[in-house]
């Protein structure tokens, strides 16, 4: 009989390999094998939403965004709560002063800057210059989400996030113009799969806790909330009376909305109800968009379901690609 | 692999700061009383929010007593309960109503307004902003910019009367019944220009 004497190191190595199991299984989760399919869905969706931000907003940017005495409130205030938060974060304030440096006025700062974000929308949807692109649309976009903090909604915090993200993922992908005519190459493409989780992720959140405050709200179980919410101005765009003729369904559908978004994290990860579940998702956004008139949110929304778990996974194509490559 | 664990640790430490302030959402949303949840769990709910928003970051600064208020509307501003649209509840429409007061005795009526709809939609933002408790520091000023820019578009008003509250809507049944809605004025402010300003 051997006697096997077990020295202090390999008792810490035994006890430590399950911990390195599951950070194994923590990094193939979270670095998949991925195409960049979905990355191109992002690309041009954001590049929509950007070019379609803008131009809502033609006619109003300069008095939303102006200084005191010249716009709706002055963006000075929302920039003071800002600065509260952190000096660091952007804001037109910034833009309008280096402006003044050049001589160049207030108007003219806010007109470039506008230009500016119209202009990388349309770049990003044509995926030319995407990563600059990229950039420019999530520092304006920013910049006009605190300078205007006190007049945002949902809408601003999703473009930002997905924005912030878009910059971040490994740009260009093979569907833009900057791989076809400049033949340019993304850095890290075993990335793919990284930023797509860390989307996948988010959205998780979203659901969850936008799902979980709706769960606590009583309103939202007897259909009262999507009465209110949908006859308020502006969402009003559609006729109370019409709505009356369907009273029965309401309580369903504020029940049914409350499931659908608490239960995402969990229905969105399985295979057979995946369809489903974006499915649905994606129809609660599109109704939103098309009966309360917001557009923007939920156009974001959708295209950052599409991009998330829209396109479907790569799996074993994008394993041999991406074995084919490392060899 | 020394790329991946950086990445692994800035995805963990991204979204334990999302946990973080998402769960101080919660959890102060429960603290207000506006969910369903029995008023003896607001206590409780209130230290964990606490809780949650040291982790978060959000109280761990000294606070000046006379900026203390005004961090607190920062720090609320882009609380998950106020990014989350409708929910838990779908709160009251707002109003702000400006009375126009000319030198030769004449009242007119006016509303703070923008060109497009998707401005008009931020100013909706703004005047459900104005009715929180949070914005009361900054709820003069605001209400006074407004009617400014009102006031912008009439130069020879004399005083500008600015009367904001709630719209209750009907509820379904009511207004089966032919009810409206109806307007419960919250705060009222009078402006008058002074000469210089009107320069």
């Amino acid at each position: 009989m051997q006697s096997v004497v077990k020295s202090p190191g390999s008792q810490i190595s035994v006890g430590l390999s399950p911990l390195r199991k599951f950070w194994q299984r923590f990094i193939g989760f979270l670095f998949p094998p991925e195409t960049d399919t979905w990355l191109a869905v992002l690309r041009s969706g954001l590049g929509l939403q950007v070019i379609v931000y803008a131009l809502f907003l033609r006619s109003d940017w300069h008095y939303l965004f102006a200084s005191s005495g010249k716009g709706l409130v002055g963006r000075e205030v929302g920039e003071a709560i800002t600065a509260f938060d952190s000096p660091l974060i952007p804001t037109f304030g910034w833009l309008v002063a280096v402006g003044r440096n050049l001589n160049m006025s207030e108007e003219t700062v806010l007109t470039v800057a506008w230009v500016g974000l119209l202009s990388a929308g349309c770049l990003l949807l044509l995926g030319l210059l995407s990563r600059p692109a990229a950039i420019v649309a999530w520092f304006v976009h920013l910049c006009a989400a605190e300078s205007g903090g006190l007049l945002a909604y949902g809408a601003d915090s999703f473009m930002t996030t997905a924005l912030f993200y878009l910059m971040l993922s490994p740009l260009p992908d093979r569907y833009s113009f900057d791989h076809w005519v400049a033949k340019t190459k993304p850095k890290n493409p075993q990335l793919l799969g990284f930023w797509r989780r860390v989307l996948q992720v988010h959205l998780c959140f979203v659901y969850f806790i936008g799902g979980l405050a709706k769960c606590l709200g009583n309103g939202w179980w007897d259909g009262s909330n999507l009465w209110r919410s949908l006859i308020r101005p502006p969402f009003n765009l559609v006729p109370p009376d019409l709505l009356v003729q369907f009273k029965y369904a309401l309580p369903l559908l504020g029940i049914s909305i409350c499931l659908l978004e608490v239960s995402y994290p969990i229905f969105i990860w399985l295979k057979r109800t995946r369809r489903i579940w974006l499915g649905c998702i994606l129809a609660m956004h599109a109704a939103i968009g098309l009966m309360m008139g917001l557009y923007l949110f939920a156009l974001v929304m959708i295209v950052m379901n599409l991009a998330a778990f829209g396109v479907p996974s790569a799996g074993r194509r994008a394993q041999a690609t991406s074995a084919t490559t490392e060899q | 692999m020394y790329s991946k664990r950086i990445h692994a640790a800035w995805f963990g430490i991204h979204f334990f700061l999302i946990t973080a302030v998402c769960l101080a959402g919660v959890f102060w949303l429960i603290a207000q009383g506006s969910t369903i949840l029995p008023s003896a769990c607001r206590r409780v709910r209130a230290k964990a929010e606490l809780v949650a928003d040291l982790v978060s970051g959000k109280r761990g600064r000294s606070f000046e007593s006379r900026s203390e208020r005004h961090r607190n509307v920062s720090a609320r501003r882009w609380h998950p309960g106020r990014v989350q649209l409708f929910a838990p509840n779908v709160p009251s429409q707002h109003r702000l109503t400006l009375e126009l007061l000319y030198e030769d005795g004449r009242v007119e009526y006016e509303s703070p307004h923008v060109r497009g709809k998707t401005a008009a939609l931020r100013l909706e933002s703004l005047l459900d902003r104005l009715a929180e408790e949070r914005y009361e520091p900054v709820r003069e000023v605001l209400v006074k910019m407004l009617a400014f820019s009102v006031w912008r578009e009439h130069p020879d008003v004399k005083k500008v009367r600015a009367t904001f509250g709630a719209v209750n809507p009907p509820g379904m049944n009511e207004f089966e019944q032919g009810k409206t809605e109806t307007f419960q004025p919250m705060f009222s402010f009078d402006f008058s220009l002074r000469d210089d300003q009107k320069q």
